[in-house]
């Protein structure tokens, strides 16, 4: 027998089970709305007279997340940056462009190539980060930069349920409390430099942000980023799914406990002492030494890189 | 009965005998429910509800690496 919407008693075409429910298309789409608002107000994370800068990548998360902000009436543009990841990119932006367009909204377009010479596939292994490694450095850098520079109030990142749980599962097996510490659903600005970043669909599971897009006919890149494969985070949300299999709602107590019972005492812990990178002027973590110049992640991994590129491809850029 | 199902990503397809459910295909894909979507002519589908021979459906892996 099909499954009855928990709402409205309709024909069901989602399962929620960690919330023992099923839902129809406009109830479903409903339930989405209103955990994304309920994160909003929860964190105060943006109101709607702020400028949001909503960072997409055409995947299912971020297309969905910046259509809900539409939808509930923020002023919300999108950043997507080119990894120079051959065919995926060129898709992935071909596909951010054709949403930007049939919804009227303005997407901005930055390129790690030429803004800072080198590609995601280049910077692989190099460097002493992982392909991984050295594309978060980057997106977060170009994301606050351009959120700078373009006087946005807030970014808006598409993390979810899933993200947030596989990396506190990543962060407690290594108890690696300063990252735990900053693990939050709201990051303010605490300083010149900084802009706030959020992450609203983080009560959302990926299955979900999926299902919305598909309910809603957004057309989002599915293949898998071709320099993702075996990651650690696939790896701890495979686990992490085995468990919630057996039993629903496990992910969603792990991240929200540590969030509500947690993360603060966690805060307390994090006192790392911030101050301007001597090479870009962005913010940084003030060096142990304070003889020492005090250089950001990014510029230090950006020199790592651009050195082991060819001088021919360096000087062409 | 026979169901086609197109796993992806990557892209592969499977032809699936006697699955009465789309639960008993994810259980004969050995793919957790939990992790995918299903989805038949543009629609969703519950793991509830039935399959007819000749359907194609795609399941569709939701779980990303990225973040």
């Amino acid at each position: 027998m099909a499954m009855r919407c928990k709402r409205c008693r309709g024909t069901a075409v989602m399962e929620v089970r960690r919330h023992n429910a099923a839902f129809c298309r406009d109830c479903f789409l409903h339930y989405v709305g209103q955990q994304v608002t309920r994160a909003i107000a929860k964190y105060r994370m943006a109101g709607h007279t702020d400028r949001v800068l909503v960072a997409v990548s055409g995947g299912k998360d971020s297309l969905a997340l910046w259509d809900l902000l539409l939808e509930l009436g923020y002023q919300a543009d999108g950043l997507y940056l080119s990894l120079g990841i051959g065919a995926y990119s060129e898709r992935s932006k071909a596909v951010c462009q054709e949403f930007a367009e049939a919804r009227g909204a303005t997407l901005l377009v930055h390129d790690l190539a030429g803004e800072h010479g080198y590609t995601i596939p280049e910077a692989a292994g190099k460097g002493g980060r992982s392909s991984c490694g050295v594309c978060g450095l980057s997106k977060r850098y170009v994301f606050n930069r351009a959120a700078l520079d373009g006087g946005y109030d807030v970014v808006c990142t598409g993390h979810n349920l899933d993200d947030e749980a596989a990396v506190l599962f990543g962060n407690t097996l290594r108890w690696d409390t300063a990252a735990m510490a900053r693990q939050f659903p709201v990051l303010e600005a605490t300083r010149p430099g900084l802009v706030k970043k959020v992450k609203p669909l983080y009560r959302v599971a990926e299955r979900e942000t999926a299902a919305y897009c598909v309910l809603k006919g957004i057309d989002y890149v599915v293949e898998e980023c071709p320099l993702v494969a075996g990651n650690t985070q696939m790896r701890h949300k495979e686990t992490l799914n085995q468990m919630e299999e057996a039993a629903p709602g496990t992910k969603h107590s792990f991240l929200f406990g540590y969030l509500d019972r947690a993360a603060a005492l966690l805060k307390v812990a994090d006192d790392a002492d911030l101050t301007e990178c001597a090479r870009c002027g962005m913010t940084t973590q003030a060096p142990e030494d304070p003889a020492s110049e005090a250089v950001c992640a990014f510029c230090r991994s950006k020199a790592r890189l651009v050195k082991t590129l060819p001088i021919v491809e360096v000087a062409s850029r | 009965m026979l169901v086609t199902a197109r796993l992806r990503p990557p892209d592969r397809v499977v032809e699936v005998a006697d699955v009465r459910r789309v639960a008993d295909l994810l259980a004969r894909l050995e793919v957790l429910p939990g992790a995918v979507l299903v989805i038949r002519d543009g629609a969703l589908l519950t793991s509830q509800d039935e399959l007819r021979d000749g359907d194609k459906v795609e399941v569709r892996f939701a779980i990303s690496g990225g973040g």
